[in-house]
């Protein structure tokens, strides 16, 4: 399977949990503390703006559809990048501890992505007003403090609902850079597979701050492994320590892969200027073996497991059916997509591929009846008892909640409408 | 709980501020060694990169040739086909143009006979080729045994001259070069003879009703290289 393909996998894969997340969320009957709530809806229309995002860079920006790709594409991704800010700023621990703050902190976010979206449309695509800025620092800044503070809590060290935080810190990172961590050495060695790694290419600026996300992303990236590191040599070893283990030795591994080959930017590519052109082809496997596979499907797997185990939504029987049906797809999407991208890697008969498809697609399926019960039945608490300062009591009405996803259901389709606009009038956007 | 409900609470509970504080160093170092990297070990590599990259395309050529020759009566045409598998040329190899010559003799034998009148044309069509093209000769005729070349140009822009292209990719220049619909379906020749008897022929048996077309068809083939200097 081309890149084109697995991106147009993620991008069903992304859209089908944030559609099927907001229709559970909109039935659930239990009760969701304020900022879990809000957590999700967010979450969810991340996933959608993703989804409309990779659907959009898997047409290619080679057709005549080009100028509605990258558009389209570069709203998308603004409109992500703003809740990306704004989940990290009430989950798993509000920073916002008000409903003033709360609404401050939305207006700033649709600020940045008014601005943003301004300067794209009036200015150029590859203005440093468009670039992102600030789109890794502030969520992973938040998320590595509030790792810090919860897995070194003193006195604390074997309470679960409190390493539950920190855990959770964890996984919001990865989901959001975990792609980046495969490339973290490069960093360190000043190679071009991390240095090259540029938005649209062209502008120094535009490149620098892009890159400069990049280094933030290692960065957080490494204090969490040292702290994991640490807390491994104390025997507390968590299941969360083996995934930032696993990504950062993949990024080692990465960087004898790419080695200092010779490469060239990625001129707007579609993960978000995360890919390199100038790659050899064993090279081209592995990161699609690595980097895009999180891009793509490890990113709506990941954020299904946040969904559910820790509460954000909650399943009763009035939406375990829904529940079931969005972890069924998931699963079974990303299983065919992955021995479709393994097919196409090592050369195995149609026949053979079948087989294996149905063998992982029945353990997938066995896998998910097994463990669906136990990850919704008793998700992870926050401790609001032990802990309750730091989760802050606020009212929100439903209608609150439901004018959120009112808003966000006019934005997106509108802010396509504007790059259909741009491709009309064929605004080129370098 | 707590009744603090400022912003700086995060940073503050339980540790007095010290995470925030290691975390702001580490982040601090992290974006100095970053700049410093970027601004200043990489600036120039970095630049570099902004720099459109050259291609220099060439193209391998060769030629394939053949011959055929047909009888036609007075008043009448005839045609010859040409294709992609009358020359037999390789699938690799692109066509950029067709050379066809068009020759003849009186073959009366009658003393004085002036040479027939022959028309030789190629409609515009059948085969995809530059049908604009200047340079296209697509129809000549005589009655002086001359022989007449046609030439249909195949492929658009083909000049056989090494050049070097700015931006796009190796691939992008490739598949300009490599468009096989070029040369595809059948190009026809059509040959038609008005004869010339001789003035005052009356031996018997000596009618001039015919004539020996030779046409000589010489097609030339290409086959592009793209190099590029890669950025360092």
């Amino acid at each position: 399977m081309a890149v084109d393909g697995l991106l147009a996998v993620g991008g069903i894969l992304s859209f089908v949990l944030g559609i099927s997340g907001l229709i559970l969320i909109r039935h659930q009957k239990l009760e969701v503390i304020w900022n879990k709530r809000f957590a999700a809806q967010i979450l969810c229309w991340m996933f959608i703006c993703k989804g409309v995002a990779n659907s959009l860079y898997s047409v290619g920006l080679d057709t005549v559809l080009t100028l509605i790709v990258v558009y389209g594409g570069h709203f998308a991704n603004v409109v992500f990048s703003g809740l990306l800010v704004l989940i990290s700023l009430i989950f798993p621990v509000p920073v916002l501890r008000t409903r003033k703050q709360f609404k401050f902190g939305i207006g700033a976010v649709l600020a940045y992505i008014a601005v943003s979206i301004g300067v794209v449309v009036f200015v150029d695509i590859t203005s440093p007003l468009a670039s992102f800025a600030g789109m890794y620092f502030i969520p992973g800044f938040i998320w590595t403090l509030v790792y810090l503070k919860f897995r070194f809590m003193k006195g604390q060290e074997n309470n679960e609902e409190i390493h539950g935080v920190a855990d959770v810190a964890i996984l919001m990172i990865i989901l959001m850079i975990g792609h980046i961590l495969f490339s973290w050495v490069g960093m360190f060695t000043q190679a071009n597979y991390f240095y090259f790694m540029d938005l649209y290419g062209g502008n120094f600026l535009n490149d620098y701050l892009w890159s400069q996300g990049l280094a933030m992303a290692v960065v957080f990236g490494l204090v969490i492994l040292c702290g994991e590191a640490y807390q491994a040599t104390q025997g507390r070893i968590r299941s969360t320590s083996y995934m930032i283990f696993a990504y950062m030795s993949l990024g080692v591994l990465s960087h004898i892969v790419y080695g200092n080959t010779v490469l060239t930017g990625t001129d707007g590519g579609p993960l978000s200027g995360t890919e390199l052109g100038g790659l050899s082809r064993f090279q081209t496997i592995w990161k699609e073996l690595t980097a895009t596979l999180h891009f793509t499907m490890m990113r709506p797997l990941l954020g299904l497991f946040i969904l559910f185990r820790y509460g954000l939504i909650r399943i009763s029987e009035d939406n375990e059916q829904v529940g079931k049906s969005t972890s069924i797809i998931l699963i079974v999407v990303a299983t065919s997509a992955l021995l479709e991208l393994v097919q196409s890697l090592i050369p195995l008969t149609e026949m053979l591929s079948a087989g294996i498809l149905g063998i992982a697609i029945a353990i997938g399926i066995g896998w998910e009846e097994r463990s669906f019960q136990s990850l919704i039945s008793d998700p992870l608490r926050f401790p609001i008892r032990t802990r309750g300062s730091y989760f802050p009591e606020l009212d929100f009405d439903k209608t609150e909640y439901h004018r959120f996803d009112r808003a966000l259901m006019v934005t997106l389709p509108f802010l396509l409408f504007v790059s259909l606009l741009l491709h009309w009038s064929q605004t080129i956007p370098f | 709980m707590s009744d603090d409900r400022s912003l700086t609470f995060l940073a503050k509970e339980d540790d007095s501020g010290k995470a925030i504080a290691l975390l702001t160093v580490v982040v601090v170092l992290g974006l100095t060694f970053h700049a410093y990297s970027f601004f200043v070990i990489k600036n120039d590599e970095i630049l570099n990169k902004y720099t459109e990259p050259v291609f220099s395309v060439s193209f391998e050529e060769t030629s394939l040739q053949g011959s055929d020759s047909t009888l036609i009566a007075d008043g009448e045409t005839e045609s010859f086909q040409f294709s992609r598998d009358t020359f037999d040329a390789d699938a690799s190899l692109m066509m950029a143009k067709i050379s066809i010559s068009v020759s003849y003799e009186e073959t009366s034998g009658q003393i004085a006979d002036p040479c027939d009148e022959v028309l030789a044309q190629i409609p515009p069509n059948g085969m995809v080729a530059d049908w604009q093209h200047p340079d296209n000769v697509l129809s000549d005729s005589n009655d002086d045994c001359e022989t007449m070349n046609l030439v249909v140009y195949v492929y658009p822009g083909f000049s056989s001259e090494a050049k070097q292209e700015v931006g796009q990719s190796a691939a992008h220049w490739e598949r300009m070069w490599t468009n096989s619909s070029y040369g595809s379906g059948v190009l026809e020749l059509q040959v038609s003879v008005e004869t010339n008897a001789a003035p005052g022929s009356v031996l018997p048996g000596s009618d001039d009703t015919n004539e020996e077309i030779n046409v000589q068809w010489t097609v030339e083939l290409f086959e592009v290289e793209v190099e590029a200097a890669p950025v360092m």
